[in-house]
């Protein structure tokens, strides 16, 4: 096995870490949070070099790319700018969805803007009654000629509001069978009928997310991406690397607070000593590493699987369950060392560990997980 | 318009390790491109992309710069060939030595108008190889340069920052040109240019094929060391501004520095 990177990733990180730290410095980031605000500027800076770019055809202004690469971008981002690795994830999906099935004009236009810089094209699945259970929603989409109108409403719609595009997710109530009656649409967010309602958090307060009502919003049908009541199939295929994605990005924010942490252990003298010299935080910053080594493992491996074609159907799962409570134990335990300092607002260990509770939620809980990972585990186990 | 940029590899500044007896240690640095250089590689870039050309990179030093991942992360800032002449003398060459190599790679390279190096090498700053290139060369040589344009008349509009003075200068080409740190931020190379940068022509010489296997060194560099640690005094000043501001000259009188 090797485990070292390209020379080509080793000097794209090494730019990008530059890139962050002149246009999203840790100052720049907390006054965003601080505010609640979108980071445009970082977003475009990492349009203007480049980084957007990523993983798209070359027809589309994009700059192949494997996903070993996208990950260490997500990595590298989760490090120094945390927001800016969700938002880079939460795109990868829509993206991908789009790049997959959307028509030409589509994918011209949509990929396009993202490479120009546009905010990801927001995801519209949840709703009021159906979250995990993405099959129960009741958005509907009527055909009117050449048209299509929308009614609905959709919750957790996160950055609905600065994207250009939800792609948006409708339910057939004539179809019985659920998973054959949702279709996929691209709707542009100035339509007339939609409304948003900004739902406040926890954490992720530069990455905003909405309630969005849908009240006979019209548009061309022509905007449907990919097959008529294909689109939960549509989505399924993309899950796997925005989860991959978000781990990678998760990862980045564990090592951040671990250096926070380790450098503290190492600077905080008490009873006549650096509190690293006492076995507790020892054992502790210990702990810490090992769970940033085997995050790493675990999500290099996948994406190498991904790369590879191999499919992963339980390894994401089990990647996305692991990492998302590592990065938090790791965090948390952050946390711990800084003491009252890694409590107060103006150190970002506090945001990291409000930003990364969303982990377990968000991309698929670890619940559901678990209902992805278990039966394919028996399965294999009973062949 | 032909740009030569003059590049010195280096071990990273930030990876020395200095011992207890002011030695510095360089074996586990990692060897980058000199932090001072890289503005003179932007200007070179910058002018070319205004007026056509290329830019051609030329490095001298031991066998720590035949590294590709240093040659891509050159080629990946804009520069259209790489050029290096490796040889272990040169890991301690003094600047006239290394001053003579540059030299003869550049009138072996022929048809360039204009020779740009950093104010002074990463390592030990000498800010003497840049100037010596140009006398060499016997061409116009003009050193802190902090702006070049191309005039309508095809010469250089120079802008010259010294301690107390800026001086607006003409120059005719060819010319030397060693340019301050702050002519430009060095860009960051996007994947795109990264992956082209693997693709784009690296050549490398010996000295004997420059003609310059025997050189003598005119200097011996007897040691290079770190001055003396001294202790922080850690003082801490506490009141109102007014009696901050006291208490601070108070301490700098003490300490003769004022």
């Amino acid at each position: 096995m090797d485990f070292r990177w390209s020379e080509e990733q080793e000097l794209l990180v090494q730019n990008l870490e530059e890139l962050l730290h002149k246009e999203a410095p840790e100052s720049l980031m907390a006054e965003l949070d601080g505010k609640k605000e979108f980071p445009y500027k970082p977003w475009q800076a990492l349009a203007d070099h480049g980084i957007l770019a990523l993983g798209i055809p070359e027809e589309y202004g994009g700059v192949p790319a494997d996903i070993q690469t996208l990950t260490l971008v997500c990595e590298t981002l989760g490090e120094h700018a945390l927001p800016l690795g969700i938002i880079y994830s939460l795109g990868i999906i829509t993206i991908r969805d789009i790049l997959q099935f959307g028509s030409e004009e589509i994918k011209r236009e949509v990929l396009g803007g993202f490479v120009q810089g546009d905010p990801p094209v927001a995801l519209g699945i949840t709703e009021p009654q159906a979250g995990s259970d993405a099959a129960a929603m009741k958005t509907t989409a009527t055909l009117d000629g050449e048209d299509v109108i929308f009614n609905g409403q959709k919750m957790y719609c996160t950055l609905s509001h600065q994207a250009r595009y939800i792609l948006l997710m409708t339910r057939d109530a004539q179809v019985e069978n659920p998973y054959q009656g949702i279709s996929m649409w691209l709707l542009p967010t100035d339509t007339p009928g939609l409304r948003f309602n900004y739902l406040n958090k926890v954490g992720w307060w530069t990455v905003p997310t909405y309630e969005v009502f849908i009240e006979n919003v019209r548009m061309p049908r022509k905007n449907l991406v990919g097959g008529m009541n294909r689109g939960w199939q549509q989505l399924m295929a993309n899950f796997e690397i925005e989860r991959l994605a978000l781990c990678a990005a998760s990862l980045g924010a564990a090592k951040a607070a671990y250096q926070d942490a380790a450098a503290y252990a190492n600077q905080r003298v008490q009873f006549g000593k650096p509190i690293g010299s006492y076995q507790a935080v020892q054992h502790m910053i210990t702990d810490m590493a090992v769970h940033i080594e085997n995050m790493q493992n675990y999500i290099y491996k996948v994406a190498w699987m991904m790369d590879q074609n191999l499919p992963v159907r339980y390894e994401h799962a089990m990647c996305k369950l692991y990492v998302a409570r590592a990065s938090f134990e790791v965090i948390d335990t952050a946390m711990q060392i800084l003491g009252g300092l890694g409590y107060m607002m103006e150190h970002r260990v506090q945001r990291l560990w409000r930003d990364i509770r969303l982990m377990r939620i968000g991309g698929g809980s670890d619940e559901i997980m678990y209902n992805i990972a278990a039966p394919q585990l028996l399965k294999k186990a009973s062949r | 318009m032909n740009i030569i940029v003059c590049l010195k590899i280096t071990p990273d500044p930030e990876d020395l390790e200095v011992g207890r007896d002011g030695s510095i240690s360089t074996e586990r640095a990692e060897w980058t491109i000199g932090g001072f250089d890289l503005p003179a590689l932007e200007a070179g870039v910058r002018l070319v992309e205004a007026h056509g050309g290329k830019v051609i990179v030329l490095c001298a030093g031991p066998a720590e710069i035949n590294n590709s991942k240093i040659k891509k992360d050159i080629l990946s800032r804009g520069a259209d060939e790489l050029y290096t002449i490796v040889d272990e003398s040169l890991r301690h060459a003094g600047t006239a030595r290394t001053a003579a190599v540059l030299a003869a790679a550049v009138q072996k390279l022929g048809e360039v108008d204009l020779v740009l190096s950093g104010e002074g090498s990463a390592d030990l700053y000498f800010q003497q190889t840049g100037v010596q290139v140009g006398e060499r060369l016997g061409w116009m040589t003009i050193n802190a340069v902090s702006q070049i344009e191309v005039g309508a008349n095809g010469a250089l509009a120079i802008q010259r920052t010294l301690e107390q003075e800026i001086e607006l200068l003409e120059a005719a080409l060819p010319a030397a040109i060693a340019v301050t740190s702050d002519i430009h931020e060095p860009r960051l190379a996007s994947m795109r240019e990264i992956l082209k940068a693997g693709r784009k022509p690296t050549f490398e010489w010996s000295l004997a094929e420059l003609g310059v296997a025997d050189l003598p060194e005119t200097i011996d560099i007897l040691k290079v060391e770190a001055p003396p640690r001294v202790a922080r005094k850690q003082v801490m000043i506490e009141g109102s501004p007014e009696e901050a501001a006291k208490a601070l000259l108070s301490h700098l009188r003490k300490e003769g520095v004022l």
